[in-house]
């Protein structure tokens, strides 16, 4: 039997459960193993339980102990398992008292980077998705475009191997969003970066995932390679195994 | 990762978190500094320079030099207050928070940089106020207590801040407690007045207002003169500090209104 808990297991999810005060079951049970090194999408419709999952991992969702673990790491005891999260949130929050680069800086020295490094780091990462020449500007003052661009960098800056990614090309252009996947493939090619990424968007998926999830009511009720999907499911496209997940 | 890099980490992020809020005051200086001295030098103005010169000494000592001590504790606890529920009720009602709880921080690591901001917010007011009301007010009697107490001013306020942050889920509650809470307490705390002068129930009253050891304290370092034992002052005003401490650390712990 692999060891679900060790570091080959980028994400290891147990019998998660999660019931808001007001009553809402957000997550039944849930089980999810993601393999370290892959790029894995996370496919539900709106209040299936991504968000709560997502957040449940990073830190921001209250969840119990011994039953996340990240890279062998129990996410609510550990901290350690925090160093190795970069998260980019589905809202666009960003520090207004802060510059674009600050943004960076101070999320590096956050995770713990030294000064020197969270600088080179903000650099690099500026240089990389394209916002050199914004590096001084408030964040308030980008496009929408930009803005997402340096969620996903401030993401990766404190140098993460389990980026999650809640809906990154959520309210992006077209020619946007092939942007972003370009950056993603990359980082997930040259750095073997693991990747969680939520989407609504099937192509998104079909196009980036090595592996795929679908998640109905808090629970996963299929996952694996999408031609795997397609075939088990029926239908032509991960579209059709999808709807007949959500169905079934 | 070994535990000592993990909490070296741990320390380098604490100690930014501390150097963000930090400059958040440094460049807010004119709604964060300027207002708190302004209104501390019309109090010594208008009660000290106008009115102290028609009131007799108090406890031995020219009216001024009465209540500067006091000025400076009021003026500690209200920066040290307003800088922390404003600045993590923002954070929290605007999002950016998610950046910080994130992060590999321990929850006494995020009070105590949180805290940071306001302390250095009220030193910073209250410093300016002393320059400004040296020239008028004797010497330092006894420096250490001096800062010691205002320096457990800014602790006892500054964790309380962060705890009504924490607490506030719109503006109107961040507000309520400011003025409905902190204002009455600081007011009563014989900043004006000496509590062996009131009558009773207001004497005994006055002695249950931590804020009043705090006064007590602050103007024993300031001039000598104090009404209750200086162990109790500041053994007192330390354990009040201790439990906001402990309350603000407790609460980012489980995550209160911070995390669903």
């Amino acid at each position: 039997m692999p060891n679900l808990e060790g570091p080959s297991t980028a994400l290891f999810v147990d019998r998660l459960t999660k019931v808001y005060g007001d009553g809402t079951h957000a997550l039944d049970a849930l089980e999810l193993r993601i393999p370290a090194g892959s790029f894995f999408g996370l496919l539900g419709p709106n209040g299936a339980g991504k968000t709560t999952l997502i957040g449940s991992v990073a830190g921001l969702v209250r969840a119990p102990a011994r039953r996340i673990f990240v890279f062998g790491h129990d996410a609510a005891r550990d901290a350690r398992a925090r160093l190795l999260v970069g998260l980019a949130p589905q809202e666009i929050h960003l520090d207004r008292f802060l510059t674009v680069r600050e943004v960076l800086v101070y999320h590096g020295r956050y995770f713990g980077m030294t000064r020197r490094d969270a600088d080179e780091r903000a650099d690099e990462l500026l240089e990389a998705f394209e916002l050199t020449a914004k590096a001084t500007t408030k964040p308030n003052r980008l496009s929408g475009g930009m803005r997402r661009r340096l969620l996903i960098a401030r993401a990766l800056m404190h140098r993460p191997r389990l980026a999650v990614l809640d809906e990154p090309t959520a309210g992006v252009d077209l020619e946007l969003r092939h942007e972003l996947w370009r950056y993603l493939r990359k980082l997930h090619g040259e750095q073997g970066l693991t990747v969680l990424l939520t989407t609504h968007y099937i192509e998104e998926a079909e196009a980036l995932c090595e592996r795929v999830a679908f998640i109905r009511a808090g629970r996963i009720v299929d996952e694996g390679p999408p031609a795997d999907l397609v075939e088990r499911r029926g239908g032509e496209r991960l579209e059709d195994a999808y709807l007949s997940a959500m169905r079934s | 990762m070994t535990t000592m890099a993990l909490e070296r980490a741990q320390r380098r992020g604490a100690a930014a978190l501390a150097g963000r809020e930090v400059r958040r005051v440094l460049s807010l200086w004119t709604q964060t500094i300027l207002p708190p001295v302004l209104t501390a030098v019309l109090f010594l103005a208008v009660f000290g320079g106008a009115l102290g010169a028609r009131i007799r000494e108090i406890e031995g000592l020219p009216y001024l030099e009465f209540i500067l001590p006091g000025l400076l504790v009021m003026t500690v606890a209200a920066q040290a207050f307003a800088n922390n529920s404003t600045s993590l009720f923002q954070a929290k009602s605007e999002g950016y928070i998610e950046d910080v709880l994130t992060s590999p921080l321990r929850p006494w690591q995020l009070a105590l940089a949180y805290m940071a901001g306001g302390v250095v917010r009220g030193f910073m007011a209250a410093l300016a106020v002393a320059l400004l009301a040296a020239p008028f007010a004797g010497g330092v009697e006894r420096p250490a207590i001096a800062v010691a107490s205002l320096g457990l001013t800014g602790l006892v306020f500054s964790a309380l801040g962060v705890i009504t942050g924490i607490w506030a889920e719109t503006f109107d509650q961040h507000s309520f407690i400011a003025n409905i809470v902190i204002t009455p307490l600081v007011l009563v705390g014989g900043v004006f007045y000496s509590a062996r002068t009131l009558v009773e129930p207001w004497e005994t009253l006055t002695r249950f207002d931590p804020v009043y050891y705090l006064v007590d304290s602050a103007r024993a370092g300031f001039t000598g003169v104090h009404e209750s034992p200086l162990w109790l002052s500041l053994g007192l005003t330390a354990l009040v500090a201790a439990v906001a401490f402990a309350t603000a650390t407790a609460l980012l712990a489980r995550g209160w209104r911070l995390k669903p």
